[in-house]
C-alpha cells in the first residue's frame, strides 16, 4: 500500500461509517451501530500507523506527500485540488485524533447504550471524526476551510444532541455562531493570502511566502490576523472563548473528544501548519502568543472559582490550549505538539472519569454537592488522580515533560519572551490548585448520600430528573440521563477505555524525555519544522531550572490545595472573604460573557428588532417584494396575454418584430 | 459535355456519421414495413439506436480531424462534432422515451424514427455547413420532419394543431430567413461564410443596408427556430401538443443546432459587423431571459411550462454568444450540455408520468411520487434545482460559466440579468420539486370514468387516455433509465465538473476566436 492511499483511507474510513450508521438508521440493534463506528475508527488508526510507517521509510527530507484526487475547479487562473498534504505534522494529528478518538467511541458504546439516540450519536461521531481528519490532513486552503466548517457543525449537532433541553441547543447555537465567526475570519484570510500569492496549495503557499511578501507586510499580518480569529475561534481563546463552558451541555464523550481532546487543537495545529507564514509575520505570531499567554492566566483563575465539575475541566482545557497557542506562536513547536499532545491523553481522561462520577450523582454535576467518592468509585478516583497529576505536571508524568519543554522552547528565545515564560510557570501554579481542588472536593471528606448508596451496590436516583444547569425537572424522553443510566463505573468498555487513556498519561512523556538521545518525537517532526527561522540556543541552567520549577510548584500547589479544600470545610470561604473584590472577577468569569452581551449581541439585537419591525415590513417587504413580485406578476399577465394561441397573432409578432429589427439595421447603416 | 463537368472532391470518411444517419433512415423505413409485429416495434427502435451509436462512434473516430467536406461546403471541425454528438445523444434519449409511445405506433413506428434520423441529419449538415445554401438545406432538412413528428398522434387533436402551428409559422420562419441569405449573397456576390466575412472586411459594407438587411433577417429567422422571445410564441403550443419525446428532442436538439449555426455565421461569417449586430442580440437575449421566465409563473401544464423555461434558457445561452469570445464559446458548449441532461431527465418524468396517472403533464399528476418513486422524484428535483441553477448542481457550473463570460467580455449586466432570471426562474421551478414530495391529492372519481378500470369511459376523453403502455399501468424501465441516469449526471457533473470544462474547452479551440 503506498503512503497516499493509506492516507487516503485514513479518511474514508469514518466517512464510510458514518454513511452506514447513518443510513442504517432504525436498523441498528443494541449496540451494533456503536461497535461499527468503533471499528470504523480503529481501522482509521490502523490506516493512520500505516501512514506513519511509510513515511518513515522515506528520507527526511522528502517526507511531504502531496496527492491529488481530481481538480474540483481550475478556473480563472486558479487551481483547486481535491487534495491531501501528508507530513510528519499531519501524520502527528491523524495519529492523536484516530487513536482518542477510538477510546472515546469505545467508552460510549458503554456510556451512551440507554440512550435513545444512539444511533444518531454515532453518525454525529463518526461524522465530527471525519471532518477533523479532512482539516488535518487538508493539502489546500479551500479544503481545510471545509473540514474547518465541518467540524464546527458536527460539534453544533453533538453540543445540541440532547435537543429537548433548552439550555442545550441554546450553548449549540452559540457555540455555532461564535464558531462561524472564526470561519469568517479564516475565510477572508485565505482570500487575503489567494489574492496576494494566487495559489492555494500549502506547498506553494510555503515556497513563495518569502517573495510575495517583505519580513512583516502589512498585507501579511493583516491576513494572519484574520486567519488567528479562525484559530481563537476553534480553540476558545478570549475573547472567542465564551462557547466552551456552555458546550458542556453536550454528552460527556462529547466533551472528551471534542472539547479537550481534537477540535479546539484545531487552531494549535493551524498556526503550527501555517509557521512559515508566521515566521515571516513576526507581528501576527506575538500577537497569537500573548493572546495565548493571556487566556492560560484568565481561564485558570476561572477554573479556580467554578464549581460545575464538567466546567472546571473546561476552564482548565482553554488554559492548556493557552499554553498550546503560546507555544507554537512563539516557535516552541515541538514543545507545543508534545503538550497536544500529553493533554489530549489526560483531559479526556479526566472528562470520562468525570462522566462517571456524574452518572454516579444522577446527571448532578455541582462539586458542592459530591464528596467522600474515593471508596465508592475506586476505580474512577484512581483515573483522576492519575488524570490530575498529569494535568498538573507532577514529575514524571506525561503532562510534566510536556509543559516543562513547552516552556524551556520559549524561555531560550529570550527578550521579552521571559514575560511568556513567567506567565506559564504562573499558570502552572493555576493549574494544580484548581486541579486538586477539584480533585479533593469530589473524593475527599465524608460521603455523600449518592456515594454511600454506591458503596452498597446500587445507583441513586433522583426524584425527578432535572436539568443540572436550571435546577427544571425534564422530559427524559430525549434519552440520557434518564432513569436506565447504569453506566457509573459499570461497564467494561467504559472501564478499557479509562485505562487505556490513563496508561498513556503516565507513559506519553516517555516520547520527549528532555536529553538529546531521547527525543523520538522531537526527531519526527523535524521535517515539518526544519524550515523554521528561529534559532533555540542550548542553554543547561535554564533546563535544570525549569525541571526543578515545575516540580516545586506542582509539589507545592498540591499541598496547597490540600491545606485548603481536605483539611475541613471553612478554609476557602476565608479566602474568599479576604480577596472579595478578586473572587467576584473569577466567580463572573471576568464579565466576558456580558461584555460581549453589551458590545456585540445587545446593539446586534436592537438593530436586528430595528431591521424586522420597520426596515424588513416597509423597504423590504413592502417596495422590495411586494413591488418585484408585482412586476413579475404583471410581466406573467402580459406575457399571457399575448398567448392567444391565434396563429394569425403568432405571425403579426413575429412581422412585428422583425420590422423592429430591421428598422434598427437599417438605422445602424444610415 | 459530360467531361467537362469537375466532380466535387468528397471526403467519404469525414462524411460517415451524416452517412451512418441517412443510411439508417432509409434502412428504418424499409424495415418499419414488415410485417411482423415484433419487428416494427422492437427491431426498428434498436436500429434507430444503432444507427445513432455509429455515428457517435464515426465521429468520436475523428474528434481530431478538422476536415473540409464536399469542395468547403461542410466542415467537420471539433464544433462540428460535438454538437452532432450532443444531438445523437439526445436523440437516443428520445428514441429510448418513445419506444413504447402512442405517437411512433400510431404514425408507424418506421416512419417515427425515420424522421428522428432525418431531423438529426439535418442538424449536423446545419452546422457543418460553411455556405448560406448548405445551411439552409440543413434548416429544410431538420424542420420538415419535426412538423410532422409534431403531428404524429394523429388521433389527438392537440398534436395536430400543433403540427400545423410549427407548420405554417415555421414557415414564415425559414422564409424570412432564405431572404435575409439572398440579400447576403446580393451583397458580397458569394454564399461561403468565409467569402462574405472576407468582402464585407476588404469592400468595407460593414454599414452596407443590403448586408444589414440581410443580417436582420438572418436574426429574425435563427431567432425563431432557436425559440428566443419575441418569435417564440410558437413554442409554448407545439411543445404542449406535440407526443412528449418529440418535444423533449426538439427542446434540446433544435436549440442545439440554432445555436451551433449562429455560432457560425455570426462568429465568423458576420464577424466584421459585430458592431452592428451585437446589440440586437443582447436586446434578443434579454426578451428572452424576462418573457421566458414570467411567462412559466403559474402554468399548470408542464410541458408549456418547460417551453418557456427553455424560452429562457436560450436566452442564458445566447449571452455566451453575444460575447463574441472564445470563453464565451465555450459556456455556450458547457450550458447546452448542462442543459440536456437536465430537461430530458424532466421530460423522461413527464413522460412517465403522463402513461401512469390521467392527469397527462398536468403538474398534480407529480403529486406522491416522492413517497412511491424516490428515485424518480430525486431526478425531477435534480433536475429542476440544474435548471434553475443552485449550486452542488451541473446547471450552477454552466451558468457560472455564462455570467463569467459575460463579465470577462465586458457585458457584466447581462451576467446580472442572468440572475435575475434565475431568481424569477424558482418560483416555477421550485413548485414542481415540490409538488413530487407531498401526498398525492385524495382521488375523486371524475363523471365518465370507467370504476373499474380508472380510466375514461370514452376513448379519447383525457389525455392520454389511448395510451397503450398506461393500460398495463407503467411507464417502461427505458424511461427510467433516461430519467436516472440524466438525474445523476446533473449531479454528478455539478461536483466534477472537470471533464466538460476539458471537453468544452477543445471544442472551442478551432474556431479561431480571441
Amino acid at each position: 500500500m503506498s503512503i497516499q492511499t493509506a492516507a487516503w483511507l485514513v479518511l474514508a474510513c469514518p466517512l464510510a461509517g458514518m454513511l452506514l450508521v447513518a443510513l442504517g438508521g432504525r436498523r441498528w440493534r443494541g449496540t451494533s451501530a456503536g461497535w461499527l463506528g468503533t471499528a470504523a475508527i480503529a481501522a482509521a488508526f490502523a490506516f493512520a500507523v500505516v501512514t506513519l510507517v511509510k513515511l518513515q521509510d522515506l528520507p527526511a527530507d522528502e517526507r511531504h506527500v502531496a496527492s491529488s484526487l481530481w481538480d474540483l475547479a481550475n478556473v480563472a487562473g486558479v487551481t483547486i485540488k481535491l487534495g491531501i498534504y501528508v507530513d510528519p505534522l499531519s501524520v502527528f494529528m491523524a495519529l492523536v485524533v484516530t487513536g482518542v478518538s477510538a477510546l472515546i467511541h469505545l467508552y460510549s458504546v458503554g456510556y451512551m447504550a440507554s440512550d435513545r439516540g444512539y444511533v444518531r450519536f454515532f453518525a454525529y461521531l463518526n461524522l465530527f471524526v471525519f471532518s477533523m481528519l479532512l482539516l488535518v490532513l487538508a493539502g489546500n486552503l479551500v479544503l481545510l476551510i471545509v473540514g474547518w466548517a465541518f467540524v464546527g457543525a458536527a460539534s453544533y449537532m453533538l453540543i445540541s444532541f440532547w435537543y429537548r433541553r433548552a439550555t442545550a441547543t441554546a450553548a449549540g447555537i452559540k457555540a455555532f455562531v461564535i464558531n462561524v465567526v472564526g470561519d469568517i475570519g479564516l475565510v477572508l484570510g485565505s482570500l487575503f493570502l489567494i489574492r496576494e500569492m494566487g495559489v492555494l496549495d500549502y506547498g506553494s503557499l510555503f515556497a513563495g511566502v518569502q517573495d510575495a511578501f517583505p519580513k512583516n507586510d502589512a498585507t501579511l499580518v493583516a491576513a494572519l490576523c484574520l486567519i488567528l480569529v479562525g484559530a481563537f475561534a476553534k480553540s476558545a481563546q478570549v475573547p472567542l472563548h465564551t462557547w466552551l463552558p456552555d458546550a458542556m451541555e453536550g454528552p460527556t464523550p462529547v466533551s472528551a473528544l471534542i472539547h479537550a481532546a481534537t477540535m479546539v487543537t484545531a487552531g494549535v495545529y493551524l498556526i503550527g501548519r501555517m509557521h512559515p507564514l508566521f515566521e515571516w509575520a513576526p507581528t501576527a505570531a506575538d500577537i497569537a502568543a500573548i493572546v495565548g499567554a493571556l487566556t492560560l492566566l484568565i481561564a485558570g483563575t476561572i477554573g479556580l472559582v467554578v464549581t460545575d465539575l464538567k466546567r472546571i475541566i473546561a476552564y482548565s482545557t482553554m488554559s492548556q490550549i493557552g499554553y498550546m497557542i503560546m507555544g507554537v506562536s512563539a516557535a516552541a513547536y515541538v514543545g507545543g505538539f508534545f503538550h497536544l499532545m500529553t493533554h489530549a491523553f489526560f483531559k479526556a481522561l479526566l472528562f470520562m472519569a468525570a462522566g462517571s462520577l456524574i452518572a454516579a450523582m444522577a446527571g448532578e454535576q455541582s462539586i458542592d454537592r459530591m464528596r467522600g467518592f474515593r471508596k465508592a468509585m475506586p476505580f474512577t478516583f484512581g483515573c483522576f488522580i492519575v488524570g490530575g497529576l498529569a494535568l498538573a505536571a507532577f514529575p514524571l508524568m506525561s503532562g510534566f515533560f510536556s509543559k516543562d519543554a513547552l516552556l524551556f522552547e520559549i524561555g531560550q528565545r529570550g527578550g521579552w519572551y521571559w514575560g511568556l515564560y513567567a506567565a506559564g510557570y504562573l499558570g502552572a501554579i493555576l493549574t494544580v490548585v484548581y486541579t486538586w481542588r477539584m480533585i479533593y472536593r469530589a473524593f475527599w471528606g465524608e460521603a455523600v448520600e449518592q456515594a454511600e448508596e454506591l458503596e452498597h451496590g446500587h445507583l441513586w436516583h433522583a426524584p425527578h430528573p432535572t436539568n443540572p444547569a436550571t435546577g427544571e425537572v425534564e422530559d427524559t424522553e430525549v434519552g440520557f440521563p434518564g432513569p436506565e443510566h447504569h453506566v457509573a463505573e459499570q461497564t467494561w468498555q467504559m472501564k478499557l477505555a479509562m485505562g487505556a487513556l490513563a496508561v498513556l498519561s503516565v507513559l506519553g512523556g516517555l516520547l520527549f524525555l528532555p536529553f538529546e538521545t531521547l527525543e523520538p518525537l522531537k526527531s519526527f517532526l523535524d521535517p515539518t519544522f526544519e524550515d523554521s527561522l528561529v534559532q533555540h540556543p542550548a542553554n543547561d541552567t535554564l533546563e535544570v531550572l525549569g525541571i526543578v520549577a515545575t516540580s516545586v510548584i506542582a509539589v507545592a500547589g498540591m499541598a496547597f490545595a490540600y491545606r485548603i479544600w481536605a483539611l475541613g470545610e471553612g478554609r476557602a470561604g476565608a479566602w474568599q472573604r479576604r480577596l472579595p473584590a478578586l473572587h467576584r472577577l473569577f466567580a463572573a468569569k471576568w464579565w466576558f460573557d456580558e461584555l460581549i452581551g453589551i458590545l456585540v449581541v445587545r446593539p446586534a439585537a436592537w438593530f436586528g428588532r430595528w431591521a424586522r419591525d420597520t426596515f424588513e415590513r416597509l423597504f423590504v417587504d413592502g417596495a422590495l417584494v411586494g413591488g418585484a413580485s408585482g412586476l413579475v406578476r404583471a410581466g406573467s399577465a402580459a406575457v399571457r396575454a399575448l398567448q392567444t394561441g391565434l396563429l394569425r397573432s403568432y405571425a403579426a409578432l413575429l412581422v412585428l418584430g422583425l420590422t423592429i429589427v430591421l428598422l434598427y439595421f437599417l438605422i445602424r447603416s444610415a | 459535355m459530360l467531361a467537362a463537368v469537375k466532380a466535387p472532391v468528397i471526403d467519404w470518411a469525414g462524411l460517415s456519421p451524416l452517412i451512418a444517419l441517412l443510411g439508417g433512415a432509409v434502412l428504418v423505413l424499409v424495415l418499419g414495413l414488415a410485417g411482423f409485429r415484433v419487428v416494427r416495434t422492437q427491431w426498428v427502435p434498436t436500429l434507430t439506436l444503432a444507427a445513432f451509436g455509429a455515428a457517435i462512434g464515426l465521429l468520436l473516430w475523428q474528434w481530431d480531424s478538422d476536415l473540409s467536406l464536399i469542395e468547403g461546403t461542410l466542415r467537420l471541425d471539433r464544433l462540428t462534432i460535438l454538437v452532432t454528438l450532443i444531438v445523437c445523444a439526445t436523440a437516443i434519449l428520445a428514441t429510448l422515451l418513445a419506444w413504447r409511445d402512442q405517437a411512433a405506433r400510431e404514425i408507424a413506428h418506421g416512419e417515427f424514427f425515420c424522421l428522428l434520423l432525418t431531423a438529426s441529419a439535418g442538424m449536423m449538415v446545419l452546422v457543418a455547413a460553411q455556405d448560406l445554401l448548405a445551411a439552409f438545406v440543413g434548416l429544410e432538412l431538420l424542420s420538415m420532419p419535426l412538423y410532422v413528428l409534431c403531428a404524429s398522434r394523429l388521433r389527438a387533436a392537440r398534436s395536430l394543431e400543433s403540427g400545423l402551428k410549427y407548420l405554417i409559422v415555421g414557415s414564415v420562419g425559414s422564409a424570412t430567413l432564405l431572404y435575409g441569405f439572398a440579400l447576403l449573397y446580393g451583397a458580397s456576390g458569394t454564399t461561403s461564410y468565409a467569402g462574405i466575412a472576407k468582402a464585407i472586411e476588404t469592400g468595407g459594407l460593414a454599414g452596407d443596408p443590403l448586408v444589414l438587411t440581410g443580417a436582420a433577417l438572418a436574426v429574425v429567422g435563427l431567432a425563431f427556430k432557436a425559440s428566443l422571445a419575441p418569435f417564440h410564441q410558437w413554442t409554448p403550443d407545439v411543445y404542449e401538443g406535440a407526443p412528449t419525446p418529440v418535444t423533449a428532442f426538439m427542446s434540446v436538439a433544435t436549440k442545439i443546432a440554432a445555436f451551433g449555426v449562429i455560432v457560425r455565421l455570426f462568429d465568423v461569417a458576420l464577424a466584421p459587423a459585430v458592431d452592428d449586430w451585437k446589440p440586437i442580440w443582447i436586446a434578443i437575449a434579454v426578451i428572452s431571459i424576462v418573457v421566458g421566465n414570467v411567462g412559466a409563473l403559474g402554468q399548470s401544464s408542464l410541458k408549456r411550462l418547460l417551453a418557456y423555461s427553455s424560452i429562457a434558457q436560450a436566452g442564458y445561452i445566447l449571452v455566451g454568444v453575444v460575447v463574441f469570445t472564445d470563453l464565451g464559446v465555450q459556456a455556450v458548449l458547457l450550458y447546452i450540455v448542462v442543459y440536456l441532461f437536465a430537461n430530458i431527465a424532466a421530460f423522461a418524468v413527464v413522460t412517465l408520468r403522463e402513461r401512469e396517472t390521467d392527469l397527462g403533464d398536468d403538474i398534480g399528476a407529480l403529486r406522491g411520487l416522492g413517497a412511491k418513486r424516490p428515485l424518480m422524484a430525486l431526478s425531477m428535483t435534480l433536475a429542476m434545482l440544474s435548471l434553475a441553477g443552485l449550486p452542488a448542481t451541473a446547471g450552477f457550473v454552466g451558468k457560472l460559466r455564462l455570467i463569467e463570460a459575460a463579465a470577462d467580455g465586458g457585458l457584466t449586466w447581462l451576467g446580472v440579468m442572468i440572475v435575475i432570471g434565475s431568481m424569477i426562474s424558482l418560483a416555477y421551478y421550485l413548485p414542481v420539486a415540490a409538488a413530487m414530495w407531498r401526498e398525492e391529492a385524495a382521488a375523486t372519481p371524475e363523471p365518465g370514468i370507467d370504476p373499474r378500470t380508472g380510466r375514461p369511459a370514452l376513448a379519447g376523453g383525457a389525455p392520454g387516455a389511448a395510451d397503450a403502455a398506461a393500460a398495463d399501468g407503467r411507464g417502461g424501465w427505458e424511461v427510467t433509465l433516461v430519467a436516472f441516469v440524466c438525474g445523476a449526471a446533473s449531479l454528478v457533473f455539478g461536483i466534477v465538473p472537470q471533464p466538460l470544462f476539458d471537453l468544452v474547452e477543445q471544442a472551442a479551440r478551432g474556431l479561431g476566436l480571441s
